[in-house]
């Protein structure tokens, strides 16, 4: 599903150059939980913004559904985000002056879809925010706004689920919540998921573990007994 | 469906920021509310003139000249006119009036009108008593305005004499359908019988007379190919051939010229509100950077966002626009007063549907045009904004001019629009580009200046020098709109008292207090005898030859020659004297006076200089005049400068002496009495020469000054909702910047700050902004009018300090006074609650 080979990417900062990712190179397959974990500043969130698209890389390449990222232009890298990936973020990124169902719905109405509010209020019942649909961002509470841009991100089916710190706003318990939610998600749509996180203990929760340090790649494990059943099991839908 | 997203997106995007939906809405609706106002006036006119057109010429046909009309031009006349037209005949003159004998020693200057008995063929002359216009005038009876009879100290019934006839007053005229120009005439109308014109002696050779044809024509007939054709059979370019749409044309020319001006007044007011529309999608994107990225995020590609944004923005001017157009109907309520006084009939005016499409389209095209460069911007947010914050577009710099060249072009187009003609239009954007400029500039300096500001130990003024560089603050767009506002405002106020001045000013005190027209050669000697007793002083009677220009350069001048602006140039009646010496005050530009003995030898003249440069004549030219049917042909030895300001008799051309010999010449004079002196003098002159006519040359100033004021009331009517518009700008900007102030202010408190100090500097900031603006608006102002005044109006500089100061105070306190609506709630916000982000 996803192919990154030799990937580095550099910033100017205050004048001078500086290193976020260096040869970084990894196979994701089709399916596949993934989690990126590392400590602050490690390179994770901008790993993950590279596979979506979200910015260019200065070197590597990085392939997505077999799209190679590094050849698309803007307007490619748009519909490409728009068919192929769906994307939550820790700090949620709901458009203030949209409702919770208007937010759900903006990817389906991108894509045209007529039926988009319908589908986004019905989304947002199956995830328990059926009462809700008609709040703004500011109405919801932190886990009900997170799960909004969960829908959001999955409203599409995308192939490919990429979560960057998605309970870092929340706390412990509405984050297990969340975490459960993604994870149950990915595997009723059949995708495959890219979790960054720096808790070792969601981390434990992924089929693969990839550990980045000052930009490299500095542990890649496969996890031989993820803790599926009790994340599966406590979801109720 | 395509467009269904950026539709939706646009109008769900509009819950968010109330506050500067209705501040873009605010600034373009009052810009197109003086355009709607004007534009509706104007076409009121056009409208009102096209349907009683008829009766404002008084035929479908007119044949104008200052001469009786050939016998070959009246047979033209009844020929194109054909059987079962109607023609009647006219001629309009200027005459003292008095009462007849036995009586006091009043005179009045009236506009004496004698009609065949056909008139009027279209429209009502309305009298009292209402009765047939036959059993009126004739056989020595007059029809005159109530101004004669109040100013003569007569009644109905009373015997006035007119030159040397005396005619019974047999009633008064209520209204009369084809006066020609209404708010600039020389005296009140006097209404005869043709066949009693010739009694009164005035019609002699050389008088100063109107002569109008009017012809109605059969209803069948095509008005136009008759005009064409009467036109082309009649040749001679000193008649004026018209048809009933070309009714009251110098009234068109002005009307048109000041509607064109106050259009032009309400366009700065819309490009004014089209600064604060930028300013305000540029702030409003700033807040929605986080949106647009996400938006980006999830697929959308940059061109849907902006059109989303586009479809809004159109939206949003399109509700000001509209709100305008409402406005605009108020506004032109309270325009059409006073403009209504300039025209000589009643304006039933309404709100025209195509200056309200036309004010909305101005409105939509500057809103989406000022609106575009920041909207480009959208293009250049990145997505991964989301994950770094730090990563804020980075300025455009010079790719910055290159995106505003559509906007430019936008603007120009619709200015030249606005204008209606290239050099006007030109103009304008030259104008207005140039003070933008040069107010962005000064803008710039000023801001670069506050930083370099001696650091007093005032904390207000220190902290308030520091607001003016607040990140995300407009201080430079706020000094560039309300310093054009101000700018327009003052530049009208400086110009307004200079044309004041020059018509009541020094130059106007010694201007004559009367100007004698039409004293016959043989009564010459005897008039400049009344004139040395009665005055004590010899007056300058100068000779006069009226004629009409036959050919430039040996090319004679056909109908059609000359565009029509320039026309009058060519078909008007030129007075023509002759002197031996310069008049003293002219200054000769190029060229030299002639001696005597080259005036001997050929006819030579000397011609005035902006007159000459229509003409397309230099020294060394020929002009050709044609003096009741006589050629004559004289070769320009100079070119003077006209001091017109003097008020005096002062001439186009001046021929040199023996040219003119045998042409039928009168004496003009002037006489210079004190105001008291004065109704004795022109009754002692009216009662010696009946024929002569006085021109009251301080009424005729007083008549232009109140012109003036008119005029000047509906300029400053509309230069002033520029101001309006330019506080709205402001208005806005510090409601941009609403959140780093509230910020501030809550920080300052914190920190111990009393809410008057925080006040204080608010105050000063504002204080600072209005000044500064204030400043470069009035200097420009006074750049602005004394150009004006140098090469256009020719009047002298006036320094004039109240306006100069009350451009800097008043926009320092208007400045003041909207910083203050806008912060007063600020300072009452409680510093926790919003530290703590609530």
């Amino acid at each position: 599903m996803v192919s990154i080979a030799g990937l580095g990417m550099r910033f100017a900062s205050g004048g001078r150059a500086v290193s976020v990712l260096s040869d970084v190179s990894l196979e994701v397959p089709a399916r596949q939980f993934l989690a990126v974990a590392g400590p602050s500043g490690s390179g994770k969130s901008t790993l993950l913004g590279l596979i979506a698209g979200l910015d260019r890389p200065t070197a590597g390449t990085i392939t997505v559904a077999g799209a190679d990222l590094t050849r698309l232009d803007e307007d490619a890298l748009a519909r490409f985000r728009l068919d192929t990936i769906g994307y939550i973020f820790q700090s949620f990124h709901l458009v203030p002056t949209l409702t919770a169902e208007e937010n759900v719905a903006v990817p389906l109405e991108l894509a045209g879809e007529r039926d988009a509010l319908t589908r986004a209020r019905a989304l947002l019942g199956e995830l328990g925010l059926g009462e809700r649909a008609e709040h703004y961002p500011v109405q919801l509470s932190g886990g009900e706004q997170q799960r909004v841009a969960v829908a959001r991100a999955v409203a599409r089916r995308p192939a490919l689920l990429l979560a960057d710190e998605p309970t870092g706003n929340l706390d412990s318990a509405t984050g297990e919540r969340i975490i459960e939610l993604i994870v149950e998600l990915n595997r009723s749509l059949g995708s495959t998921l890219v979790l960054v996180t720096h808790d070792a203990a969601l981390a434990g929760h992924a089929d693969r573990l990839v550990t980045l340090r000052d930009g490299r790649i500095v542990s890649d494990e496969m996890n031989p007994s993820p803790e599926r059943s009790r994340l599966g099991g406590e979801r109720t839908r | 469906m395509r467009g269904m997203w950026e539709l939706r997106h646009g109008t769900r995007e509009l819950r968010g920021a109330g506050r500067h939906f209705v501040y873009l809405a605010a600034c373009v609706s009052l810009g197109v509310a003086a355009l709607v106002a004007v534009g509706s006036l104007g076409r009121s006119v056009e409208r009102t003139v096209a349907a009683s057109g008829r009766t404002m010429l008084g035929g479908d046909l007119e044949v104008r000249s200052s001469q009786p009309l050939s016998p070959a031009s009246e047979a033209a006349i009844a020929e194109i006119a054909g059987s079962g037209a109607g023609v009647t005949r006219i001629r309009e003159l200027a005459a003292m009036a008095q009462p007849a004998a036995g009586r006091d020693h009043r005179t009045l200057l009236v506009e004496l009108k004698a009609v065949g008995p056909a008139y009027p063929l279209y429209g009502r002359l309305e009298t009292v008593p209402a009765a047939p216009l036959p059993d009126l005038i004739g056989k020595g009876r007059a029809l005159v305005q109530e101004a004669v009879l109040s100013r003569l100290g007569l009644d109905v019934g009373d015997v006035l004499r007119i030159g040397g006839a005396d005619f019974r007053v047999a009633g008064t005229i209520a209204s009369e359908p084809d006066r020609a120009v209404g708010f600039f005439t020389l005296g009140p109308r006097v209404l005869i019988a043709e066949s009693d014109l010739a009694a009164t002696g005035l019609v002699q050779l050389g008088s100063r007379i109107r002569h109008r044809a009017l012809i109605r024509t059969t209803p069948a007939a095509d008005v136009e190919a008759l005009r064409d054709a009467l036109a082309a059979r009649l040749g001679d370019p000193g008649l004026r051939v018209a048809g009933y749409r070309q009714a009251q044309p110098g009234l068109r020319r002005f009307w048109d010229q000041l509607t064109t001006y106050l259009g032009l007044t309400g366009l700065v007011a819309l490009l004014v509100g089209g600064i604060g529309v930028a300013v305000s999608v540029r702030a409003l994107l700033r807040r929605r950077l986080a949106t647009i990225a996400t938006l980006k995020c999830l697929g959308a590609p940059w061109r849907r966002i902006f059109l989303a944004y586009l479809l809004q923005t159109a939206a949003l001017g399109l509700a000001g626009s509209v709100a305008g157009a409402l406005l605009g109907a108020a506004l032109a309520r309270v325009l059409a007063p006073a403009l209504s006084r300039l025209l000589p009939f009643p304006l039933d005016w309404t709100i025209a549907p195509a200056a309200v499409a036309h004010g909305i389209a101005m409105g939509v095209g500057v809103t989406l045009l000022c609106a575009l460069p920041p909207l480009a911007e959208i293009h250049r947010v990145p997505p991964s904004l989301l994950l770094r914050h730090e990563v804020e577009p980075r300025p455009l710099g010079w790719r910055g001019a290159v995106a505003a060249l559509p906007m430019a072009a936008g603007l120009s187009a619709l200015a030249l629009w606005q204008a209606g003609s290239w050099k006007v239009g030109a103009l304008f954007i030259g104008g207005f580009a140039g003070g933008l400029a040069l107010l962005y500039l000064t803008a710039r300096a000023a801001l670069a200046g506050a930083r370099r500001l001696p650091r007093l130990r005032w904390i207000a003024w220190r902290h308030a020098v520091a607001g003016l560089h607040r990140p995300g603050g407009h201080a430079a767009a706020v000094l560039v709109t309300l310093g054009l506002a101000v700018m327009l405002v003052v530049a009208v106020a400086l110009l307004e008292g200079a044309i004041r001045a020059a018509l009541s000013g020094p130059s106007a005190a010694r201007a004559p207090t009367f100007f004698f027209i039409d004293i016959q050669p043989d009564q010459a000697p005897a008039f400049a005898r009344l004139l040395t007793d009665r005055t004590g002083a010899a007056p300058t009677l100068n000779p006069v030859v009226r004629a009409r220009l036959a050919a430039v350069n040996g090319e004679p001048l056909s109908r059609d020659t000359g565009r029509r602006d320039e026309a009058w140039y060519l078909t008007r009646e030129y007075v023509l004297t002759w002197a031996a010496a310069p008049p003293e005050r002219d200054v000769i530009t190029s060229g030299g006076w002639w001696t005597s003995e080259a005036a001997a030898r050929e006819p030579l003249v000397s011609v005035e200089d902006e007159i000459a440069k229509s003409l397309g004549v230099r020294v060394g030219g020929r002009l050709t005049w044609d003096i009741q049917g006589v050629p004559i042909t004289a070769r320009v030895t100079s070119l003077r400068k006209v001091d017109w300001r003097t008020f005096g008799a002062n001439f186009f051309v001046i021929f040199s002496p023996g040219a003119l010999e045998g042409a039928p010449a009168t004496f003009i004079a002037t006489a210079h009495v004190a105001p008291a002196e004065a109704d004795r003098l022109q009754s002692a002159v009216v009662a010696a020469f009946p024929n002569v006519s006085a021109i009251p040359v301080r009424e005729v100033l007083e008549r232009a000054a109140q012109l003036v004021d008119q005029i000047a009331l509906a300029v400053r009517l509309v230069a002033a909702v520029s101001i309006v518009a330019g506080l709205i700008v402001l208005a806005g900007a510090l409601s941009i910047t609403r959140h780093e102030r509230l910020y501030q202010a809550v920080v300052w408190k914190a920190l111990g700050a009393t809410r008057g100090l925080v006040a204080r500097t608010f105050a000063v900031e504002y204080a600072l902004l209005g000044a500064a603006a204030g400043l470069a608006g009035t200097a420009l102002a006074a750049v602005l009018a004394w150009g004006v005044q140098r090469w256009v109006l020719e009047v002298p500089w006036l320094w004039q300090p109240a306006a100069l100061a009350g451009g800097v105070a008043g926009a320092c306190l208007l400045a003041l006074a909207v910083g203050y609506l806008g912060s007063y709630r600020l300072l009452g916000q409680k510093p926790l609650a919003v530290l703590r982000g609530e």
